[in-house]
Order: C-alpha cells, then structure tokens, then sequence
C-alpha cells in the first residue's frame, strides 16, 4: 500500500484529520482539488462557536463543546509547529436580538438544553445597556444579547495554511489539483483521479465537502449533503470596533468587520448578489451605526456543506469497511475534535468518541 | 431605469458605441466614474484642451469631436458613477453622489479601458514613484509636471509622456528604457505590419526626435532596475551598456506598457485566455466584441491593446452589433455599416505586432526578487507567493487565500497578473493551466452605508 489513510479533500476537514494522523504515526495521502473548487475551507465566517448548536441533539452541543475546549491547545501546538501563530479569540459571542420577544424564545430553549447537558451552559442574557457597556458601539435597535462564554473565533485562513504547512512537515504526501473519479476496494482501496493518478490505501477517509454527494453513493455511503449559500462581506481595517463576535458581525484579528451571512438554497450557485449584500449591510448596520461610513473591501459567496439535521456525519461504510464519511458545516469549530479526537473513532481504539447520532442511519431510506 | 444597452466606460470605445447605439435607435446608459466624458487617453477633454491643447498635442483633440456625440436624447450619461457590481441578466450597481442606484439591461458593453502594468521592481512603493501614466493624469488635468524625474521602462507612452514634458519646459532627467536592440531587431519582421500602420510610426519617430532634439539621455537595455532612498525615492541604479548607472532624481515615473482590465469580465465569467505576445489574459471575443456570456460585449483596450482608434472602431462594431440584436438593424444594413469598420480596424491594429516585440515588459518586473512586493495593499512579496507554491497553490485564489495577496482595496487589479506569473513559474504550468484572481464585487469602493440604502426585503430576498 502507499499509505494507510488516503483521504479525499484537502480543506479543514481533511487536513484536520489528516493532521492528528499523522501526529499518531499513520502514513497520509491527502488527494485536494484545484484552485477554483467549492471551497468552504477559503469562504466561512471564522467562528469557533457552540451556543444554538444542538437545540435538538445535545450530543451536538456537547461535541462543539469538546471542540471549543480543545482550541486553543490545538492552535498553540500547531502554529509553533508549522512556525506561525493561528489567531484564536475565545472570551465569549453574541446572539443579538432586535425584538424581546425572540430574545426570550431563545433564553427559553438554551435553558431546555442546558438542562440537558447538566448545566454546563454558561450563557448569560445581557439587557441593551448592559450590552452597551461591553459594545459601545451597539446600535439603539439591538434589545439585548445572548452572551455564551464558551463562544470565539478564530483567523480560518491561518489555520488552512497552518494545516497544509504542518501535514507536509509531517511527512504527509499532499497532491493538489486532481479530482477523485473513482474508489474501489478489490483488495485494499484504490482512489483513481481524472489525471490518471491511482493512490492504494489502507483506508479511505471522505472528506470532500460537496463533492461526498457525487462519491459517496459509490461507496456505501448516504452522504445527503447539499449546498447552502452564504454571501459574506468583509470592509476595510478599521480601529477596534467589536469586542466580541456574533453571527452578524465580528472584527477579524487584521481590523477589517467580516459581516454575514445570507442563507440561500440556490445549489452550486456561489456568487453574491446585491440583494444579498444590501441585506447584510443594512442589518450590521442596525447592529453597530458606525458600519454606515466603513468602506466594503470584499464580498464573497460559499457553499455551506449540509447535512438534512445540519449536524455532522461520521460513518464508517457498511459496503466498503475501511471508507470513513467525514462531513460537517462547522469545520473550523470542530477542526480540534476532528484533530485529537476523531483519530480514535478511525482508529477503534478504546478511547474512540461515541459518535452513533452523527451515523448515517438517522437519515430514513427514501 | 432600464436601457437597451448598458455602456461601462466613458472612453473613445464607450463614447463611440453610445452615440452608434443611440443613432440606431437603442436607448443608452452610459457610466463613467468621472466627471466629464472622455476615459483615460482623452480625459477631460474638452476643457483641458482650451487650457492646455499646444501641449497635448493633435491626437487629443480628436476626443473632443467623440465627447459632441453623447449629446443624443436617446442617450443618459451618468458622469461620476463608479460601477461596483454587475450582475447577470444584467443588473448594473453604482454609486453617485453618494447614493446606490441600478440600471438595467439585455446587454451590456464593458469599455472599462486598459490599466497600466504593474512594475514591481525593488523600491516601486516609495513616496516619489508612480506610473507615468498617473504623471501624465496629473499634467492633463491639473497642468502639473514632475520635476526631476527619471522615466523608466518601455513603451511608445514613454515617448509620449516625455515630449509633453519637453513641450512643458520640464524634460525628464533621462529616460532608462529596458527594451533591447534584440527586441527591435526580432520586431523587424513584423515590420511589415507596422508599415501598414505608417503613421503611427511616424508619429513615434517624431516623439523621439523631439526627445533627442531637448538632450534627455536614453539608456536602453537597462537591467537590475533598483530605487533608492531612505523614506522617498533619491534615486535610480541599473546596468546598461556594460556598466552600472545612478542617476539622482526627485521622481520616477515607472511604465512598461498597459493591460486590459479584465475586472468586469472576470466578475462575469467569461472566458480569458493568456496572449503571449502581449503578457496578459484577453477576454474572448468575436468580430462584435461579443463574450461567451450572453448579451455581454467587450470594446476597446479592455479586450486587447490596441488603442484609442482601434478602441474607437470596436465601439462602433459592438453598438452596431447590438442594434442588430435588438431588431433596429437588419443583418445586411449591419453588415454595410460595419465593412469599412472593419477595415479600418484591420489596418490600425497592423502595427500593435510591432510595437508588443519591439517594447516588450520589463522582464526582471514579470518575475520579481524573492524580497519585492507584488501586493501593495497587503505588503506581499514575491518569496511568499513562491513559499505558497511550495505548499500546494496551483493557483492565485488558494494563494490569496493562504497569505491574502489581492485581498487590499484594489481587489486584486494590480497584483493578479505578476502572482499568476509567479505561480506559473514556479509550478511549472501555463498561465492558462494556474489562471486568475475570481473577481468579485465591490469592482469599486463603496461604502457599507450606500450599499444597505439599497435593502429592500421585497426583493430576491437575501435569507
């Protein structure tokens, strides 16, 4: 065999995995697309977040969690390894509200699920001058915030380049610009690529973001994933702005205020729309006034990678033993857990995460 | 506002394709970001001429007879929009005054011009150096001429730009010029070419004269081009003739040729290709200027150097082949319009061979040092984008992306050529194989402000 682990997709998923396997000693290929592929990897928002995570399946909440915890270990070891600093901001995030009365819904639901998990949970509900003390540059319009402590964010960038950097310093083979064509296990696996490529492994790890869909059926796998677009805009560097981050805006570690994001189910259709960036404007607006004279630097659409219940998938394939789904729309938050933890499920070692709700058998047969 | 055709850029091919398009019978947008129609090579024209006329010489005042044309009721001229977005179908998004305003239309002709190439040598992004053709920006509007300035590069501006500055009473220190007599000598055979174009020729020969007649040194051949200075550029090094030089200035004026600016094109997807003789990508058009996008066309320097007269005529194609289109010409009284049109554009683009062999860029500009900035908004060199190779970038946007080269203001418009040179290079591949920067809106700034006066939950909605 060429490697023990090939693994398809060279994002944060696949680079993330590939990453704790090397650290354990496992031989990788990582087999990555070429410069104008869908990639999440290059276009999600940076937030290494765990609050609205897992309303309706804990054990969600709690892998967030885990991962969130994680972070910062992750990130240390990492950019001292690949010789760079992955940016990580984790002193908490806002859920903002404009209206009480979805800011009492959702303190209601928090508290249903911090009840599930025990109490570990720690939010707490800011009324707006409260908020204002901490943000002075909140807008009359917000009401109130929904502070979670175990919330951040994170420079995605830097951990995509962190990550390519330390996989090759590790000894893993990483080949860019193919495309996957086909994955056949006659003895052990063989991935074929459209350039003729052939890479045998020992395992297969499918990590491919929207390209599961098209490979996955091939190989016992499900893989209900499909795209969702978010339209993000990012102004120019500004002087400290935003303390903390929140779904509709946060101040990037280089200045600039990364506002997002729309959701739209438009299939593989990544473009921005002015709509789309009207809309996002007028809302961080109402959120912070002074974005109103901030300069757009950049707009950007991506795929978001969904699942039918937007939670993760890990499966290992019924058809093909050995071929491991890895697919989520949190990459960056879950990029520790798929690092440290998730070796251990590939692996079946005894300390192996108890992944079953993420399996693909919650998806009923059609 | 709907129009029939919307024309982006007030230069000679976007002037030329309104007024086409507009006697024809199609209702006309026509957007430019400044003031006062004209584009970059006859900005302003019409009153920088009374002013400023003896110095800018003949060639320029034929603007002033384009500038009449747009006074057609058929014809809106929205001066000082700065287009930010367009989108298929074709929605177009721009800022004036202040405010966020659409138009739209079945088509769109995208005379958006050319943008001077990028010449990245060490010292390039000092107070005290800039394009010579934003010297020249300066001298057609404002009257200002550099003092003390060095002009370095190639190219039949140079030549241009010196004589005015002669004309001025303020000739340029020396001109260090990096063509080679080997590059002339290759461009002979196109000669023949070139003869077709005589009078561009001649005009040349008489810049040169003029330059010659006022004593300003010429170096050619030069070589490890460098600018020196403390906090602002005190002067230029280079070798020539066998020797190394240092000449004292106040200013450099830096230009080896201009390129399309693709930046709308690409926004749009269509389809590029690189063009060796020429060292840039081209958007692909046919005969009319048509693009592989529908109803989008492309006229002028945007789709291919070749001018302001060449760019004139394909804005006159482009219009015609719009009112085709739209049924207010037949085929037959398309093609009797447009024979002559493309005759003309045959004879003045024979030339363009001979000058891109004889004045080819600065190649020491297209493959800068390891320590040379490339992106200027983001303080990129060229050692990092090579060391982005090394990590698996077979391409500019994986590139820009691991260390946010052609992420700054300019989105890209100035660096996206030399970091597709640098990656091709390095990864053994064609420009063509490693490709370019996806151009995204905002093409120009606008402001968060402006940008949600336009939020009408009504519309597509937006979540």
């Amino acid at each position: 065999m060429d490697t023990d682990y090939a693994i398809i997709g060279g994002g944060v998923v696949g680079l993330s995995v590939a990453w704790g396997l090397l650290s354990r000693g496992r031989r990788v290929t990582v087999i990555d697309g070429d410069d104008g592929a869908f990639r999440a990897s290059r276009g999600n928002f940076g937030l290494v977040w765990v609050q609205s995570k897992g309303m309706k399946q804990p054990r969600y909440a709690r892998w967030s969690q885990q991962s969130a915890a994680l972070w910062a270990d992750f990130a240390a070891e990492l950019g001292e390894n690949a010789g760079t600093i992955v940016p990580l901001e984790q002193k908490g995030g806002y859920d903002l509200h404009f209206s009480e009365e979805t800011l009492a819904e959702t303190v209601e639901k928090y508290e249903i699920l911090k009840a599930k998990l025990g109490g570990d949970y720690p939010f707490e509900v800011l009324g707006h001058n409260a908020l204002r003390k901490e943000e002075p540059h909140i807008g009359p319009k917000v009401v109130g915030a929904i502070l979670h402590h175990q919330d951040g964010h994170a420079n995605p960038l830097r951990l995509l380049r962190a990550l390519a950097a330390d996989v090759r310093r590790m000894g893993g083979q990483v080949l860019t610009g193919k495309t996957v064509t086909g994955v056949t296990k006659p003895d052990g696996f063989r991935v074929t690529c459209a350039d003729g490529t052939v890479i045998g492994a020992d395992r297969v790890i499918l990590s491919a973001g929207l390209g599961a869909a098209t490979l996955g059926p091939a190989m016992g796998f499900k893989a209900p994933v499909r795209p969702q677009r978010g339209q993000v805009l990012i102004t120019e560097k500004l002087p400290k702005l935003i303390n903390r981050p929140s779904l509709i805006a946060r101040q990037v570690d280089e200045g600039g205020i990364q506002i997002g994001a729309t959701n739209e189910e438009v299939g593989l259709d990544d473009r921005v729309t002015q709509p789309g960036l009207s809309g996002l404007a007028a809302e961080a607006i109402a959120a912070y006034p002074a974005l109103a004279r901030a300069q757009l630097v950049r707009s950007w659409g991506a795929l978001r990678v969904l699942s039918p219940d937007g939670l993760p998938i890990y499966q290992e394939s019924r058809e093909m033993p050995g071929a491991f789904l890895v697919t989520c729309h949190s990459g960056i938050t879950l990029a520790a857990v798929h690092a440290r933890l998730l070796p251990d499920w590939l692996e079946g070692t005894q300390a192996a995460p108890d992944l079953e709700v993420f399996s693909e058998d919650r998806f009923a047969v059609s | 506002m709907t129009r029939d055709l919307v024309v982006i850029g007030a230069g000679p091919a976007g002037m030329a394709a309104a007024a086409t398009a507009a006697e024809a019978g199609l209702s006309v947008a026509l957007l430019d970001e400044q003031k006062r129609p004209g584009g970059q090579i006859y900005r302003d024209v019409d009153r920088a001429m009374v002013r400023r006329g003896a110095i800018l010489g003949a060639d320029f005042a034929h603007g002033a007879g384009l500038t009449a044309g747009l006074r057609h009721d058929r014809i809106k001229h929205l001066a000082g929009a700065v287009v930010w977005a367009i989108e298929e179908g074709f929605r177009v998004s721009y800022t004036q005054d202040g405010k966020g305003a659409q138009v739209s239309g079945a088509r769109v002709l995208l005379a958006t011009g050319a943008l001077e190439r990028p010449m990245p040598v060490p010292g390039w992004t000092m107070p005290g150096v800039m394009t010579a053709g934003a010297a020249q920006i300066l001298l057609k509007q404002s009257g200002v001429v550099p003092r003390r300035a060095v002009l370095v590069g190639s190219g039949p501006l140079i030549y241009l730009i010196a004589a005015q500055m002669v004309r001025a009473g303020t000739p340029p220190l020396a001109l260090v010029e990096t063509q080679t007599r080997g590059d002339m000598m290759g461009a002979m055979r196109h000669l023949g070419g070139a003869l077709r174009g005589f009078w561009t020729l001649a005009k040349g020969l008489k810049l040169l004269a003029e330059i010659t007649r006022a004593r300003v040194p010429r170096h050619t051949g030069a070589t490890q081009i460098a600018i020196e200075g403390a906090d602002r550029a005190e002067a230029i090094t280079f070798h020539a003739a066998g020797r190394a030089h240092r000449i004292v200035c106040d200013t450099v004026l830096l230009h080896h040729g201009v390129v399309p600016n693709t930046q709308a094109a690409r926004s749009l997807g269509v389809t590029h290709r690189w063009n060796t003789a020429q060292q840039c990508f081209l958007p692909q058009v046919d005969d009319w200027g048509a693009t592989d996008v529908p109803g989008l066309m492309i006229a002028g320097d945007g789709a291919g150097i070749g001018g302001a007269t060449v760019a004139e005529i394909a804005g006159r194609l482009a219009a015609l082949h719009a009112a085709c289109e739209t049924g207010h010409l037949t085929r037959e009284q398309r093609d009797a319009r447009a024979g002559s049109l493309h005759r003309a554009l045959d004879k003045d683009r024979a030339i363009r061979p001979f000058l891109d062999a004889a004045y080819p860029p600065f190649a020491q500009a297209l493959a800068p040092a390891d320590a040379t900035i490339v992106c200027r908004c983001e303080e990129v060199t060229a050692g990092t984008i090579r060391a982005h190779a090394g990590l698996g970038c077979t391409g500019p946007n994986q590139a820009k992306a691991f260390g946010r080269a052609g992420m700054g203001p300019c989105q890209g418009r100035y660096c996206g050529l030399t970091v597709t040179g640098i990656l091709a290079q390095a990864n053994g591949q064609t420009p063509d194989e490693t490709g370019y920067y996806r151009i995204r809106p905002p093409l120009k700034p606008v402001t968060l402000g402006e940008l949600a006066a336009m939020d009408n939950p009504g519309q597509d909605a937006a979540e």
